[in-house]
């Protein structure tokens, strides 16, 4: 569907994104993920059209758009601020594409009733002012604007970051919703990896103005190809050759402890020692409890190790208290 | 699909369109903007083919014109100094200091923001000159009073004082409600007195306002026109009067021209202070949760009557000339050449007389006409730079930017003889038309003096426009022209009403720059008043004057409620 091969983008003298491939599947989330300045809003704004690449091209449905027109892509964009006008109704905002494209009045009235019933925006809401909504509100008439036009893709840049923490989890699972329902292409920037994790069918991860991988959830969170995927996707403990060798771990194990060797929080087990698991014990520094979970420092001479435990209701350990740490030298991670 | 031809032909058309705004805006830079100060300059600098320094050995050779210069750096740091001590006051009494009715006293300090400039001077000139209403009942006191007591330095520094508090009342306000409650809470559980308080905690926070206020109301001494005119006599003449004079001789042209260069000068000097002082910035508040200011009672109860008693004689102060005026407008002849007000005297006359006869509305009539086209001109002039500006960001964009900025280092008296000299005679870049004693003279003159202000507000709401909202309009397919007709102008379209209705209100009183530029048949109100002032023995001129006064008023303060009593309210919600 979408197919970005070879793009550059500088801004001056810096380069924003270095030689970017990536194609994106028919009906597919996909979600570019990274840090601030990584090139992931760069790329989502060179397929809109808001830049033009120094060198690559990009095609959809194998036609070349890299030098074509916004207002000729036909691909929906939802903002990270929603970017509604303000002085217009809920209705004159959803209603704003097609009466540029000078679409008759009635049809405008039937598509626009159309998509706000699909994004559940209520007949009485459709007269408001778009500050008279509230945030959840906003978005989804972000969403409808986005749509009505009946784009072959929709990216959304960042549309949760400016949201609290209880109504992004809220809308996040709205929007995954919302994109089964249209079954639209859809690219998804964002910085937030619980996000992307959550949402996507695939992730890009960037770095620099490059691509780190590309992959599944999964993939991505459980085989990161690089130091900098292990590390941005996730929690991870840094393993320090001391405590690899005090755990025995070595060639045998298929384990390098010359390499940097990162191993999830959850794949570490406190007094739960399975057969061929590397071991030793620890000390607990400290704990935080989040109700679903527990969240242990442990410190095995000097090396502090982070384990996530479920809450399964037993007595917490006490700080202080001496455990056995364990995991499988499968889950290491090693670069 | 578009055709390439089609497609070049569109391409073409824009960039047409953008070089022809460019070179009008060029042109008007050209033309309207450098030329004619350059010409005041070269005017002063270079006479009959060779230069010369004949206009500054006359200009301080001639004991009137340095006299003018000296008084007008005397008039200037005492002002700055009576409306420093008189507008903090009023602002501690209406906004800090829990005084009762509080609420009126802020209206009646407030009326010098609604009545101002030469009809407020013959407001003052009418309750305190030779035959003023206080004037008399101090006559009939002390029999050998002397009447003609309100002229001078002091008369002057008197009505200035009392005309230019407003800046206070919108600045230091504005100040003092951002000072933090909590702060003021804090210093009271650490032990400190309210004195302390004020000078220590709540004082500072308003010292970068304080000095950008004094600052300008230090230029405002110095291009003082009005009350020195009205109230100045012989024995305090200040610059802007003395040009005024000057430029009335064809002789003497260059003398006016070099003042007006001076002042100008000066100007730069004190814009150059206060964008320093700018530049400060403001203490921000670093609380989280900011709460707001509760009025503070004065716990010393002889403190307490004191404030009371200074507070309402200042109201007194203020809003005596207003209620005379206002009062005296629906009286006869008689009762005005005599200063007693009797319900007897009560008549319609002087309303029915400026709403009928040719004579009272007509400088009413082209007073709207003109303020109303200059508003409009500088409004759609200002968006269009402003547009340019935050469209095409670029060394040309840049260069627009900072020229418009020209006006604001300039004095509207250094302007209007810019023009007049510039446009006496024809020049290529006015297409060989000679505009002086023209009405589009002063159009040009209302719309450059308006255009430092109309920048600066409207500049600030283009650049709080978000991008993503063209961003947005542009990938749903809206062109550049409908996305800043029907997205981007409806938006900043309250901002831009607010400026045109002050532009418009201010325009309509000028007389500064009307003075030096009036064609005599098209007498704009601010210069008719004045002649109507300086006849003062004709009680229907001055009754004239008071209406147009209250008219004034009037317009100013529905003009004043829209822009910022409805702001206030929405705001409040």
């Amino acid at each position: 569907m979408i197919n970005l091969r070879n793009i550059t983008v500088n801004f001056g003298d810096f380069t924003a994104l270095h030689g970017i491939d990536l194609n994106v599947g028919a009906g597919e989330f996909f979600t570019l993920l990274g840090p601030s300045g990584c090139g992931k809003t760069t790329t989502l704004r060179t397929i809109t059209g808001f830049i033009k690449p120094d060198a690559g091209t990009v095609t959809v449905a194998d036609k070349d758009i890299t030098h074509m027109e916004i207002e000729k892509r036909n691909i929906g964009m939802v903002f990270q601020n929603y970017a509604l006008f303000p002085t217009m109704s809920v209705f004159q905002n959803i209603a704003f594409g097609l009466k540029v494209k000078k679409i008759p009045k009635e049809e405008i009235k039937q598509r626009v009733e159309e998509i706000a019933k699909k994004v559940e925006l209520e007949p009485h809401q459709m007269k408001r002012k778009v500050s008279q909504l509230s945030g959840g509100q906003q978005q989804r008439v972000a969403i409808a604007r986005a749509l009505v036009t009946s784009p072959s893709i929709i990216c959304l840049d960042e549309p949760l970051s400016n949201l609290d923490a209880k109504l992004r989890v809220q809308l996040r699972n709205e929007l995954k919703d919302l994109q089964r329902k249209f079954g639209i292409t859809t690219v998804y920037v964002t910085h937030d990896q619980e996000e992307a994790l959550t949402l996507s069918d695939r992730i890009a991860v960037f770095n620099h103005g490059k691509i780190e991988q590309i992959g599944a959830p999964d993939e991505v969170y459980n085989f990161s190809s690089t130091e900098f995927v292990c590390n941005f996707v996730g929690d991870i403990n840094k393993l320090s050759k001391g405590f690899l060798e005090r755990v025995g771990a070595n060639a045998s194990h298929g384990v390098d402890v010359d390499k940097s060797c990162y191993i999830r929080l959850e794949r570490v087990y406190v007094n739960n020692v399975a057969p061929r698991h590397l071991s030793t014990t620890a000390v607990v520094e400290n704990s935080e409890y989040y109700g679903l979970y527990i969240k242990y420092t442990l410190n095995s001479q000097g090396d502090l190790i982070r384990v996530i435990e479920k809450n399964s209701g037993t007595p917490m350990y006490a700080m202080g208290e001496e455990v056995t740490i364990s995991f499988s030298a499968e889950n290491i991670m090693q670069f | 699909m578009t055709s390439p031809e089609k497609k070049t032909f569109r391409i073409n058309k824009t960039k047409i369109l953008t070089a022809l705004i460019y070179a009008g805006l060029l042109w008007f830079i050209f033309a309207v903007l450098i030329m004619p100060n350059l010409n005041t300059v070269v005017s002063v600098v270079y006479q009959d083919g060779a230069f010369t320094t004949s206009p500054f050995v006359r200009l301080f050779g001639s004991a009137r014109a340095t006299q003018a210069l000296r008084n007008s750096f005397i008039l200037a740091p005492a002002l700055s100094v009576t409306v420093g001590i008189v507008g903090i006051f009023i602002v501690l009494a209406t906004e800090y200091f829990d005084i009762k009715g509080a609420k009126i006293l802020r209206l009646g300090y407030m009326t010098s923001l609604i009545y101002s400039g030469i009809i407020l001077v013959s407001g003052y000139r009418f309750m305190y000159g030779a035959n003023g209403f206080l004037t008399n009942i101090l006559a009939s006191i002390f029999p050998n009073f002397n009447t003609g007591w309100f002229q001078g330095f002091w008369a002057v520094l008197f009505v200035m004082t009392f005309a230019t508090t407003g800046n206070h009342l919108i600045f230091l306000r504005t100040s003092i409600r951002s000072v933090d409650f909590q702060t003021i809470e804090a210093a009271k559980n650490l032990g400190a007195s309210q004195f302390t308080i004020l000078r220590r905690v709540v004082l500072p926070v308003l010292t970068p306002s304080l000095l950008a206020v004094t600052v300008f109301t230090f230029y405002i001494g110095l291009n003082a026109t009005s009350a020195p005119l009205l109230v100045g006599g012989p024995d305090f003449q200040t610059i802007n009067p003395m040009i005024l004079t000057f430029s009335r001789t064809v002789g003497s042209r260059d003398l006016a021209a070099l003042m007006a260069l001076i002042l100008g000068l000066a100007s730069i000097v004190l814009i150059m202070i206060m964008a320093q002082l700018e530049k400060r910035g403001h203490y921000l508040s670093v609380s989280k949760v900011k709460t707001t200011m509760v009025k503070q009672k004065i716990s010393n109860p002889i403190a307490n009557i004191l404030v009371h008693i200074v507070a309402y004689g200042l109201f007194v102060v203020y809003m005596a000339p207003v209620v005379m005026v206002t009062l005296f407008s629906f009286t006869d002849a008689s009762a005005i050449a005599t200063r007693t007000f009797s319900i007897d005297s009560l008549t319609l006359e002087n309303y029915i007389n400026v709403f009928t006869r040719a004579s009272g509305y007509r400088p009413i009539v082209i007073s709207i006409m003109f303020s109303f086209i200059a508003a409009a001109v500088v409004g759609l002039l200002i968006i269009l730079v402003c547009r340019m500006i935050t469209k095409y960001k670029g060394k040309l964009s840049s260069f627009v930017e900072y020229a418009f900025m020209i006006p604001w280092l300039l004095p509207s008296v250094l302007i209007a003889i810019g023009l007049v000299m510039a446009f006496n005679q024809p020049r290529w870049y006015m297409f060989n038309t000679v505009l002086t004693g023209t009405m589009i003279i002063m159009i040009m003159a209302y719309v450059i003096i308006r255009i430092p202000f109309t920048l600066r507000i409207t500049r600030a709401a283009f650049f709080s426009l978000d991008d993503s909202l063209e961003d947005a309009a542009k990938n749903l397919g809206a062109k550049a022209m409908y996305t800043f007709f029907i997205v981007l102008l409806p938006i900043i379209m309250p901002t831009v009403l607010a400026v045109f209705a002050l532009n418009f209100n201010f325009l309509m009183t000028d007389f500064d720059t009307s003075v030096f530029l009036y064609h005599p048949l098209q007498l704009p109100l601010g210069v008719h008043v004045q002649i109507l002032t300086n006849q003062d023995a004709n009680a229907d001129n001055v009754a004239l004057t008071f209406v147009y006064a209250v008219i004034m008023m009037v317009v100013s303060s529905i003009v004043l409620y829209v822009v910022y009593g409805r702001g206030t309210r929405e705001t409040k919600q």
